[in-house]
């Protein structure tokens, strides 16, 4: 993900409507309208942004206890503060709505990973992920969070994969980019919906004290 | 419905079918949009085919959040119509539409050589979503055969070109700094766009440390007003279209100002499928076309055919139009024809954190469509020959406080850690690729395309040369990040597939000798005096600077010198 993805609005939109009469004949080369088809729905101007948030919300792809585990996860990942957390944005939605259009390959990772997670859950605390008391929750998801570096009893070993860490990661990353693409991702990135913030400036330090 | 066409001043009532034309363009891109400007302005009758659509600034996405995509940018869905465009950063789900339906649009490869093929079949073509670098070439890379050894020299030299610079420049709004390097000839620019302070300090500590030079970005992107076109407003995302029209893109310049000479008439949806000749004289008499949406098989006549399609595509048309006198494809008695197929080598590169900088990323700071330009210094006059290989590569890259959502762990400190951010540099090199011949392009006798027309089978890989150009690129781009304070360097030393640079070129190459080359210096084909191709598929090397600003200025060149002979009356 890269901020300048995910920084865009438009209220400036009015003031480049403004301007195009005067520009307008750069658009005599554009007189063949597209089909719709031609078209991809950003194109054709269809705000898709409140499609998650109805109160009718089925999902498409998970089941419930996939749903509900995904819910906690990712508040768990991304929580409340003071400003919303990944439950408020609708994370497990978006998730789902990305999974269903995915590759039977890449659909089967992302059950094995949350699968993972319950089955680790399991083992140490004999029961589901979703119902375990928050103290456990947080402790099995500590270790998962940081990579486990294989010892080595040579001094050329590397480290050695972690498969619980790669599964977190693999959910934390579907977490991250389906938070921080919302509405509420954006603004708590600090973006103040202009798209426009005057030419940049760049560096303005005296020469030999760039900060 | 037919083809569309627009703007029919010259001959208004008439059939645009049933004109014979001084001149067909096929394709209006960057260098397509040059050549239509040039001849018609000049006072030629000039009929502009387009294998897609026409395009509207209504289609234009740069200011739409993410997060009113169905998939915020993230669809799985692009992928399934557009596999081979997918790998291009620039089709996305804002406007993967621009793109061609790989479905419809085939190619092969043998097996394990891989090749990237990405391109727009849409008014203006690769022009709407360019990377815009502008970068001249010099004699070292002109005449590089000479100083080296390896290849053929271009037929034309710095000086033959230089003007031509000017003129596209000029018209074209190229922002960027003077530095006198001798690698990159200084051109007409307007005022530079800023470094940041990283971008700065590396380039004040490589130029101390290694005695290279660093510079801002050379773009086609307007830091002041210029031509009736605004300036860059720093949005970011050029390759979703731009209402103000600061980046250069034919529909909204060149095509625009070709129409409004009243000389030349726009067929869009005319996928060209071959060159017609007129066997007895030796000449082109015009090209034949499927329309896209009709599927009719169409001809319009001219006194001259002017192939603009992009490198393979042009090649491609010329491969297709063999007759009994060119049996292996028009124009092609040197059998040169396809091969000498060329594509920047990418794939190596260094990244780092610069820990002495205050990392706080803003999201609401102006974002700069640009980066900086580490020109060639390898092989170059003042240094030593390289022990290893031969010409070289420079770098693009960038120096900038982000958010950090590569941050370990989860929850609040996670949150936490994402808005404070890490200020990070980053160098990438595009290597020359050397003109070989058993890099080339066929036609593939089992595959057509939805329009029926034979497809291509692309032979390519890189070499010995090219891995061995990646393989300093990355030592020495993680060196100079070190030498501006790196810290956590990462270094990558890999050879990508060809076509990720997406700087085609060559598969029509000029030169003086009929037996060698398919195209004089002037990008008239040897063989068919009225035939030309005048875009990338002419160039003899590949130098390592992004090829488009010299695209367009051989196109000008080209063009100046045809309509001389139509003054003298000798097409």
């Amino acid at each position: 993900m890269k901020r300048r993805e995910m920084l865009r609005a438009s209220v400036l939109a009015g003031a480049a409507a403004a301007l195009r009469p005067s520009l307008s004949n750069a658009q005599s080369a554009a007189q063949s309208a597209a089909q719709p088809s031609e078209l991809t729905p950003a194109q054709s101007g269809i705000d898709a942004s409140k499609d998650l948030s109805g109160p009718g919300w089925k999902p498409l792809f998970l089941d419930e206890h996939q749903n509900e585990t995904l819910i906690i996860l990712s508040d768990l990942i991304i929580p409340a503060t003071d400003t919303p957390g990944a439950k408020e944005a609708f994370v497990n939605r978006y998730i789902d709505l990305v999974l269903a259009a995915e590759t039977p390959d890449k659909q089967r990772a992302f059950l094995n990973s949350l699968g993972y997670l319950d089955g680790e859950s399991m083992k140490r605390f004999k029961s589901a992920f979703r119902y375990l008391a928050a103290d456990d929750q947080d402790l099995l998801l500590h270790a998962l969070a940081y990579p486990r570096t294989g010892g080595g009893w040579a001094e050329d070993t590397g480290p050695v994969a972690d498969p619980g860490h790669t599964h977190f990661e693999a959910l934390k990353e579907r977490i991250m980019t389906a938070y921080y693409s919302s509405q509420i991702g954006e603004k708590e990135l600090g973006w103040d919906g202009a798209f426009a913030h005057g030419p940049f400036q760049g560096c303005e330090h005296p020469e030999g004290e760039h900060k | 419905m037919s083809g569309t066409y627009i703007t029919l001043k010259a001959g208004m009532g008439q059939d645009p079918l049933q004109q014979t034309y001084d001149a067909i363009v096929v394709g209006s891109g960057a260098t397509g949009g040059w050549a239509a400007k040039q001849l018609s302005e000049s006072g030629l009758k000039v009929a502009l085919l387009e294998a897609g659509r026409a395009i509207s600034p209504k289609e234009f996405t740069e200011h739409m959040p993410a997060y009113k995509l169905k998939y915020r940018d993230h669809s799985p869905e692009v992928v399934r119509t557009r596999p081979v465009q997918k790998q291009c950063y620039a089709c996305m789900e804002y406007n993967y539409e621009w793109f061609v339906n790989d479905l419809e649009n085939p190619y092969s490869t043998p097996p394990g050589k891989p090749f990237t093929w990405q391109r727009l079949r849409i008014l203006g073509g690769r022009s709407l979503v360019w990377g815009r670098q502008s970068y001249r070439m010099s004699d070292n890379d002109l005449k590089a055969a000479s100083r080296d050894g390896y290849g053929d020299d271009w037929p034309i030299s710095y000086a033959d070109l230089s003007p031509y610079y000017d003129i596209v420049e000029k018209y074209v709004g190229i922002s960027g700094a003077a530095e006198g390097n001798e690698m990159l000839p200084d051109g007409q620019f307007l005022p530079p766009m800023k470094m940041s302070c990283g971008e700065i300090q590396l380039r004040d500590r490589v130029k101390a440390k290694f005695g290279h030079t660093v510079t801002i970005g050379r773009t086609a992107i307007l830091t002041q007003n210029h031509n009736g076109r605004l300036q860059c407003h720093y949005c970011g995302p050029c390759e979703r279209g731009c209402s103000t029209f600061s980046y250069f893109s034919s529909p909204f310049t060149t095509v625009k100002d070709a129409i409004a000479s009243g000389n030349c008439t726009l067929i869009t949806n005319a996928v060209v499928s071959h060159v017609d000749m007129d066997t007895a004289a030796n000449k082109a008499r015009g090209v034949t076309y499927v329309d896209r949406l009709t599927r009719q098989v169409k001809e319009v006549r001219g006194k001259s055919v002017i192939l603009c399609a992009q490198a393979l595509e042009s090649t491609r048309i010329l491969l297709n139009s063999s007759t009994r006198e060119y049996p292996n494809g028009l124009a092609n008695s040197s059998g040169a024809l396809g091969h000498y197929l060329m594509d920047h080598v990418v794939g190596a590169g260094a990244s780092g954190r610069l820990p002495n900088f205050n990392p706080l990323p803003n999201a609401n700071e102006p974002a700069r469509p640009n980066g900086i330009y580490v020109p060639r210094f390898r092989n170059t006059p003042s240094s030593k020959k390289h022990s290893q290989f031969i010409r070289g590569y420079g770098y693009q890259g960038g120096a900038e406080a982000g958010f950090n959502f590569n941050a370990e762990g989860y929850g609040t400190q996670l949150k936490r850690a994402v808005k404070e951010g890490e200020y990070s540099v980053s160098l990438g090199a595009f290597g020359e690729s050397l003109a070989r011949w058993d890099n080339y392009i066929e036609i593939d006798k089992d595959l057509k395309d939805a329009w029926g027309i034979p497809a291509l089978h692309i032979n390519m890989s890189h070499g010995d040369n090219e891995a061995a150009l990646m393989q300093d690129a990355g030592a020495m781009a993680a060196e100079m990040i070190e030498a501006a304070g790196g810290k956590d360097i990462r270094v990558q030393a890999n050879v990508e597939m060809p076509g990720m640079a997406i700087h085609e070129l060559g598969t029509a190459r000029m030169g003086n000798d009929p037996k060698k080359s398919v195209l004089d210096p002037f990008n008239q084909a040897h063989d068919v005096k009225n035939l030309f191709v005048m875009d990338g598929a002419s160039f003899v090397s590949s130098a390592c600077q992004n090829p488009t600003l010299s695209m367009m200025a051989v196109t000008v060149r080209a063009c100046d010198h045809l309509v001389g002979r139509f003054r003298k009356n000798e097409v």
